[in-house]
């Protein structure tokens, strides 16, 4: 049995095997849809973070424009005129479109409608408080149904009436100081600046962009490489490169390559689709990021051939691929930070080489590494490559000839 | 006889194959049974059974496909374990399954697997051609074996499997399917391979596709050899005009709807 790679045979198998996605249009079709889906899917999903700046009073909002209703209590000159400032600044940063309603009732009926976000309430006495030198509240009830913009909309009424109260206590203290004292010392002697790490890095899809393209290439891969092996065993074509004078390594090898070549083309559509629709911005190499998506796949490759050998036919195969892919998905740090997991999942989680693929691909996009920067996740991954392929390949040789 | 006549008989390859107890055992179900067969250089070696009798799994040991539980075989004089690379490089396989990739065309087919043996692309370019002609496929052969016929796809399967030149050649049910038109052209086929030097191994349901085809058969049952000879010598031993009365005979006459252990709830995959 030649146990060595004849390399120029596994290029033909890998050419082949592209050839085939290239003849089926309507896979290509899907093949190319697919990561345009969820790409566009996961971008609008995933709203950009919001650019408040502190320093200037503006807010920001992912959710643009919800809208809100004031139900005025108080008729006194105060309470009016806290309430137009609150519209205009609504206005202004697009927070909310404010609506006036008669009763607290009338605004709660169109609320649970579903046609409102929040009420606020400018209670009876509100103006007097503030006359008589008390502090005021206003009264607020938001949208409890989706907590995420039940706590976006509290968050953002809070904001804009802290704006009006520092107008109202830099006025207060002009007043009482006579414009000696800078009233920020006062109100806020001390305030955080924000340096950004790498300027311009605004949208969360810069975070999730390098794990897609990580997730994509290495299940790609996983169940391109479980799929074709064992619908070729199925339609009887294995037993003609296994009759062959050819190594199984290099059947698996040709296997590999293009299944590979194939999950870097999503990869690298995701990238570009995120650049062009989400502002998504490249710092580091791409040769680097190609390397850590190379090494990416090999890590993970021999799980899917490893899942051949097991799985009687092709159906059982895509299932069991498609059960490690959706843990992979959602615990390896790709849709969100591994540390929000609890501890048990974290190791879980970091036992994936998913997790140092995207850990070195976001590295290397965001922070521009260098490869020695990146070396501890590299080293894993071969470690993991040579872990995976140890088992896989005496077992696929296992199985072919039983 | 000479010296070198004497040399030539003695050498391992006077045999194109030959098995010793050879067994193959899949958990309980024992497929084929202490087989001790030898097929000579340059015959046709009709190999008949009812389903489940072993055929394929004998076939597939030989093709190197399976792993034998115990016993030794030789292909063209070298062990098909230890030495199961050359053997690959000198038999070719028509399997029932028919091996070649449908989104590829006619010429790619034959043109990948022939880069299999390393073939170089010219001479491999003109020898798909040539063999495209024999089996009248020229007008065919840019377009893609998905649309085939049945009957051009096992043409197209069998010139797959002799690109290379091999010693030996085996064919598992090749005209099975195929209308009487693809049948006739298949055997005759068969046939011609066999002028051209080719040591055929066929195996079939059609007894009188074997005993027009075959120099010898060998009839097997439940993985045991139950006679080997010329097919008229089967007949007059049975007395018999028949080459199915003799296969009868020996096989009975109940239908075969029990497989004994082959029935069970994991799938055969790798077997067949």
């Amino acid at each position: 049995m030649a146990e060595s790679i004849t390399w120029d045979l596994a290029l033909d198998i890998a050419r082949r095997d592209l050839l085939d996605l290239w003849r089926s249009k309507m896979l290509l079709f899907f093949f190319i849809l697919f990561p345009i889906l969820l790409m566009s899917m996961f971008g609008y999903i995933y709203p950009p973070m919001p650019k408040s700046n502190p320093n200037t009073g503006s807010i920001g909002t992912a959710f643009p424009n919800l809208p809100v209703t004031l139900v005025r209590m108080d008729d006194g000159q105060t309470a009016n005129s806290i309430a137009a400032q609150f519209i205009q600044i609504s206005k202004q940063q697009r927070l909310f479109i404010v609506s006036e309603s008669a009763s607290y009732e009338a605004a709660r009926n169109q609320l649970v409608l579903g046609n409102l976000k929040g009420i606020i309430i400018i209670p009876q006495g509100f103006s007097d408080a503030l006359a008589a030198g008390q502090p005021a509240t206003v009264q607020v009830t938001v949208d409890e149904t989706n907590p995420t913009t039940a706590s976006v909309v509290r968050s953002e009424i809070s904001a804009v009436f802290n704006i009006i109260g520092s107008s109202m206590s830099t006025q207060n203290i002009n007043n009482m100081d006579g414009g000696r004292v800078n009233p920020a010392f006062i109100m806020q002697p001390i305030s955080v600046s924000n340096i950004p790490l790498i300027t311009g890095v605004s949208s969360s899809f810069q975070f999730l962009a390098p794990g897609f393209m990580a997730l994509t290439v290495i299940t790609g891969s996983l169940q391109g490489v479980a799929t074709a092996i064992s619908r070729e065993k199925e339609q009887g074509t294995m037993d003609g490169l296994l009759v062959a004078p050819i190594s199984h390594r290099s059947i698996i090898l040709g296997k590999v390559a293009a299944q590979t070549v194939r999950g870097l083309i999503q990869g690298f559509l995701i990238l570009g689709l995120s650049m062009v629709l989400f502002g998504v911005q490249i710092y580091g190499s791409p040769i680097i990021m190609l390397i850590v998506m190379v090494l990416g796949t090999a890590s993970f490759v021999g799980v899917g051939i490893i899942m051949t050998a097991i799985a009687p036919d092709q159906e059982t195969a895509q299932m069991m691929t498609l059960i490690l892919q959706f843990p992979m998905m959602f615990i390896s740090g790709i849709l969100f930070p591994i540390d929000q997991l609890p501890g048990w999942m974290q190791y879980i989680g970091k036992a994936m080489p998913l997790y140092y693929a995207a850990d070195a691909l976001r590295k290397v996009i965001i922070l521009n590494a260098s490869l020695a920067a990146i070396m501890p996740d590299m080293l894993i991954l071969i470690v993991y490559t040579f872990l995976t392929m140890t088992v896989a390949i005496p077992l696929f040789e296992k199985a072919m000839r039983r | 006889m000479t010296m070198q006549e004497s040399e030539s008989v003695s050498s391992l390859s006077d045999q194109a194959i030959e098995t010793h107890g050879l067994t193959k055992r899949f958990n309980n179900f024992t497929a084929v049974d202490h087989v001790d067969l030898s097929v000579r250089r340059g015959e046709i070696y009709g190999f008949l059974g009812p389903n489940g009798a072993g055929k394929t799994t004998a076939i597939r040991m030989l093709c190197t496909l399976l792993t034998p539980t115990s016993g030794t075989a030789s292909v063209d004089g070298y062990d098909i374990v230890k030495q199961g690379n050359d053997v690959r490089k000198r038999i070719g396989l028509v399997s029932e399954k028919m091996i070649m990739y449908p989104r590829l065309t006619a010429l790619e087919n034959l043109m990948f697997f022939g880069r299999l043996y390393r073939i170089d692309r010219n001479t491999l370019q003109k020898k798909s051609e040539e063999l495209l002609e024999m089996v009248k496929l020229t007008p065919f052969k840019d377009k893609l074996v998905g649309g085939f016929s049945s009957g051009m796809r096992q043409r197209v399967n069998v010139i797959r499997a002799i690109l290379h030149d091999p010693d030996i050649l085996f064919l598992d049910e090749p005209t099975t399917g195929l209308d009487p038109q693809s049948t006739r052209f298949v055997r005759d086929l068969v046939k011609d391979l066999k002028q051209r030097g080719h040591t055929i191994v066929l195996t079939t349901h059609i007894m009188e596709e074997a005993d027009e085809l075959s120099d010898r058969v060998c009839i097997i049952d439940h993985g045991k050899i139950m006679a080997v000879d010329t097919p008229q010598a089967l007949k007059d031993r049975y007395n018999t005009k028949s080459l199915l009365d003799v296969f009868l005979e020996l096989t009975g006459r109940e239908l075969r709807d029990s497989a004994d252990g082959r029935i069970s709830m994991r799938a055969p995959m790798g077997r067949m």
